[in-house]
Order: C-alpha cells, then structure tokens, then sequence
C-alpha cells in the first residue's frame, strides 16, 4: 500500500519517520515532498500537518518533529505489534508496553492521533529495515500500514539510500515478476530471499563468477561474502575505483549514468524520471558494454540444451 | 532388503537441484535409468553419475554418502520409502512431501519439510532457517507430518505452518511459529526472541524459559491433559515431553494480540 510522493505532497496531514534521519540523510524531503509544501488539501502547509520521528536516539530530524517516541534499540518490531494490538483495543498491560522503552500515555496519544489523521504515511529507513529482525520489521511496518486502512486512509513507503536502488527493483519486477532474489537456472524465474538473494549466495560460496554492475558490495557486505569475491572471477562495472574493483579480476570503466550516459532513474516512489547526459564521457554506458557482452554469449551454444524442466510442484 | 545406495564422489562447485533423488522415482527405475535422472549443477544439466556412484535398482529405500550441503530438493514431494542420508544435506530437504521418511546424521540446510503434507523428517544434527515454513508468498507452510531436529535451529521455525509436529532438541533463533495458524512446536532447548510473533493458533511448547512479546498475556498454570497424549506420541520418536503434576506444571500464554490470535505458548515450570 503506497502512493507517490506527489500524494503525500497535496495530502499527507500525519507523517512517520521510522528508523531514519531525513534532516541529513534526505535533506529535500522535508522541503519538497514531506512537510513543509502548501497544497488545496493542506494550505497552511507545515502547520497542517504532524509529524512523528520514531528512532532510537535523537538525531537531527528531532527539531523538526511534533512527537518523538524513542524506542528501545531493537524493540521495533513488538512496538509495532503493540500498536497493532491497541488499534483494535486489544488490552495489553503497561509493563508490556513499557518493554518497548515508551510510556501508555504515549502510545495512546499515537494512536489517536493516527486514527484522527485523513491521510497518514509511514515512511521507514535502514534504522527499521536493517536490524535484528529485518524484513520481518518492514513487514509489520507494511501491514500496520494496511489495517490502519479499517480507519483512514495510510501508506507506507521505504526511504530508498543513494544511487538508483528502486529503479533495479522496479525493472527486475516488471520483467520476472519479483524485485531481487531471483535465480535463472532453471531457464525461468524462481523468486525465494534467502536462498537467491546475493549476499547469501555469497555468503554460503554457492557461485563460480560474480558480475557486479554499479554497486560495491565490497565496502557493505559480510567478510565471507568478501572473501569469496576475491576467490571467485568477479567482474565490474563502475565509473570509479571502488573497494569491489580492487579485488576484482576485470574492471570496466563506464560512463557515469545520469551525468555523461542517458537513462532513466526511478525516485523513491517509483516515478521514471529520464536523464540527458550533460558531459561527454570517453567511456562506454553500462548498458553498452552489457549488450556486447550478451551478443558475445549469444554466439556460444545453447546451455540450455532440452526446454527448461519446471520443479515438479512451483515454488 | 534391496537398497539403491548413492556416493558423492566430490562435492558440486555451485549448487546441484536434484529433486529427481525421489523414492517415487528410483522404484520404478533400472540402474541404468537412475544415473542418466537429470540433475542441475547450476544452469546445466548433468546426469546423477556425473556427481554419485550409484548402486541398486528398484527401490524405494535410498542411503546417500557424502558432504551434500550444496544438493537442495533431495526427496522433493516423496510420497513413500525411506531415505537416509549420511553426512550434511542441503535446502528443501523433504519440503512438499506427502509421506514416507527422510534421515539425517548430519546437519540441514533451510526449509526443511517446507510446505510438507504428512511424513517423517530426523535431523541428527542441526537444521537451518524456516524448518517447515511457508514459500515466499504462500499462505501455509507445513499441514501435517513431523520434523524432529536434535541439534538447533534458525529463524522462522514453523512459519505459517497449520498443522503437525516440529521438535527441536536444541535452540531455536527468533520467530518461532512466525504467523503460525495451528499445530505444535516443541522447543526443548528454548529459543531467542520473538517467539510466536504474530501467531493466529497453535501450541508452542518450551521447555526453557523464553523472552515472549509483550502482546502475549499470561493466562494461568496448569497441565493439560492431551499432553499425556502427545507425550506418548513423542516417545516413540525419542522425545521426552513431561507432562506429571508431580514434575512440574506448564505456564501458558496466549496471544498474538496484534493479530488479534488465540495462539498458545506454554513454559514449563519444573517443581521445586
């Protein structure tokens, strides 16, 4: 259940921030999309409109919230499913709730306060999506999203990080169905987090060759996943030297997109927004040096020899 | 009785999907025929001889040797026969199977029994994340059949599962019985966090004590009495359920009430 940052630009009168810090990580959010814009629905702009920082410390973000709930470190995931529990009046004690480092009063006071909005979003960074619990976290995060729906209208929608992460997700959706975590073996997609997604392909050794474009999991993942980068053929494609392409076998230099190579980028709300380069680059685009790597293989035989075999049941 | 044993001769590079490693299939087939079964070391296909000595013909009961962490779907919705396994065991051990029994003297990969429908799972040693869980996407995970794993476990034990039996003799990690919808968990060695988060119904016995979500409420000490039941059932799997008043008595939890669900929890509480 998400919208465009548009909608939430013309419309949002509650904003959450949940386990972020967009004064210095999205220093425009607030400005453009968030916070302070003037709409029809919203004319007085920020005064219109409440916004909740919930986060384990106090950050910068804290100066331009209404309420900060500073949650225990770790406890976000049964935060949420207390107020999961409180929006549909479920008794729960308050040495329960204060498992979670925050007050009853306080957390009555969210809930009214999300039950009186008219259009309320949940917008939830690394600080919700990247600690003990991960994908679990987002997901009671996303389905408090939905059933707030029984009251009003709400949505959720990830604080995507630097670079153009959406944009793979959204490409990789519209083509195989599912946004990462895909395996081809088989000749047709199979989609299952934790058996395909990189980093524990990665982790666990399971590939001969690594081709990397465009981002550097030598600087962000796991020492086992690093070591067996270097062990392996790894190939890269990136405009700079990165920590990947130091230890990798090929470095292709490529144009930088969006500056000297055309494309399209996808914002945090899954807009396209295209890109005309402004620099000529000596370097050939990603899209370019893929290509003639396809058309290289295209000449090879068929690897697939008979039709691919579906498993016997899907999974 | 006769046997179609399988050797690993050397450990795969990249992973190697041999769901043809079936009791349904080998029963019908010749020697001949079980070692050209098509199987996929990556993107291509090779013939189970390529990786296996294989020995025996015709049978439904199958003894595998060797280091197998990287073979995934072994015994992939089996119905019948035995398989046992000697040594480690990749992903989807037995899931979507619909009878007869898998062994391991040997450690497991993720979803084992995932999705299983009736049969045996024993893992002798430890197993990994999502032991009889729902795929990505689906609704339920395991509806029936047992899994006993003596060692630990990983997260997400019993995720979505409906009905039927998961032991573990060791720890579990966190979310056990994750969105459970009925059936039992038996944790001898307790678990890590999140125990029976966002469970709809379901029994989740420990016999250590847990750090439970503050949405679960207590609701009294007592000894049920289908645990006489279940502890005899257990027994003959090797599994020790106390169940006496003079032994002890279960603390019982109810919950998830962020769901709202009217799953159980119950912690044993030993006498003094």
């Amino acid at each position: 259940m998400t919208c465009t940052l548009g909608e939430v630009k013309n419309r949002a009168d509650f904003i959450v921030y949940w386990g972020g810090n967009p004064a210095e990580c999205h220093p425009r959010h607030f400005t453009k999309y968030a916070l302070m814009p003037k709409s029809q629905f919203l004319p007085r702009g920020r005064k219109d409109r409440t916004m909740v920082l919930v986060d384990i410390r106090e950050t910068k973000s804290v100066k331009a919230s209404d309420v900060f709930l500073q949650v225990r470190p770790g406890k976000d995931f049964e935060l949420i499913t207390v107020l999961r529990a409180m929006i549909k009046d479920q008794p729960i004690s308050e040495a329960q709730i204060a498992e979670t480092g925050l007050s009853v009063e306080q957390l009555q006071d969210f809930v009214a306060r999300m039950k009186a909005a008219r259009f309320g979003v949940f917008f939830f960074g690394m600080g919700l999506s990247m600690t003990r619990g991960k994908h679990m976290n987002s997901a009671a995060l996303l389905t408090l999203a939905a059933e707030m729906n029984a009251f009003t209208k709400f949505v959720a929608m990830p604080m995507r990080g630097h670079g153009n992460v959406t944009g793979a997700d959204v490409i990789m959706r519209w083509q195989t169905g599912y946004p990462f975590g895909i395996s081809f073996n088989r000749g047709y997609p199979r989609y299952n987090p934790g058996e395909f997604s990189t980093v524990d392909v990665l982790v666990r050794g399971d590939t001969d060759c690594a081709f990397i474009i465009g981002a550097d999991p030598g600087a962000t993942m796991p020492k086992p996943a690093i070591e067996h980068l270097k062990r392996v053929p790894t190939i890269v494609l990136d405009p700079h030297v990165t920590h990947t392409s130091k230890m990798a076998r090929v470095h292709i230099t490529t144009a930088p997109a969006g500056i000297s190579a055309p494309g399209t980028a996808y914002r945090m709300d899954e807009i396209p927004l295209p890109l005309r380069p402004a620099l000529e680059s000596p370097y050939p685009s990603d899209e370019e040096v893929v290509r003639r790597i396809k058309e290289t293989i295209l000449k090879k035989p068929d690897w697939m020899g008979e039709r691919p075999q579906m498993l016997t049941t899907q999974v | 009785m006769n046997k179609i044993k399988l050797t690993l001769r050397e450990k795969p590079v990249v992973v190697l999907e041999a769901e043809v490693i079936s009791p349904d299939l080998f029963v019908e087939q010749s020697n001949e025929e079980i070692r050209a079964s098509v199987v996929y070391h990556g993107k291509r296909q090779k013939r189970i001889d390529d990786f296996f000595d294989v020995e025996g013909e015709r049978s439904d009961c199958i003894e595998i040797h060797g280091d197998l962490n990287r073979v995934r779907h072994v015994g992939r919705a089996m119905t019948r026969g035995e398989v046992t396994i000697h040594g480690d065991v990749g992903m989807h051990l037995g899931a979507l199977m619909k009878g007869g029994t898998i062994e391991v003297h040997g450690n497991a990969g993720d979803w084992v029994g995932g999705e299983m429908k009736k049969g045996k799972i024993h893992i002798h040693g430890d197993a990994g994340q999502q032991v009889g869980a729902a795929y990505r996407g689906s609704i339920l995970g395991m509806q029936g059949g047992t899994i006993v794993v003596d060692g630990n476990a990983g997260i997400e034990v019993g995720m979505r599962m409906r009905r039927g039996i998961i032991v573990i003799g060791g720890t579990a990690r966190d979310f056990v019985g994750l969105q459970m919808k009925g059936g039992t968990i038996l944790l001898c060695g307790g678990a890590e966090i999140r125990t029976g988060a966002w469970m709809q119904r379901g029994t989740i016995i420990s016999l250590k004590e847990l750090a439970l979500m503050p949405t679960f409420a207590e609701s009294g000490a007592y000894n049920p009495t289908f645990l006489n039941v279940y502890s005899q059932h257990l027994q003959a799997l090797g599994v020790q359920l106390p169940y006496a008043e003079a032994d002890g008595r279960y603390r019982r939890y109810s919950g998830d009430r962020g769901v709202p669900g009217k799953g159980e929890i119950l912690i044993w509480e030993p006498a003094v």
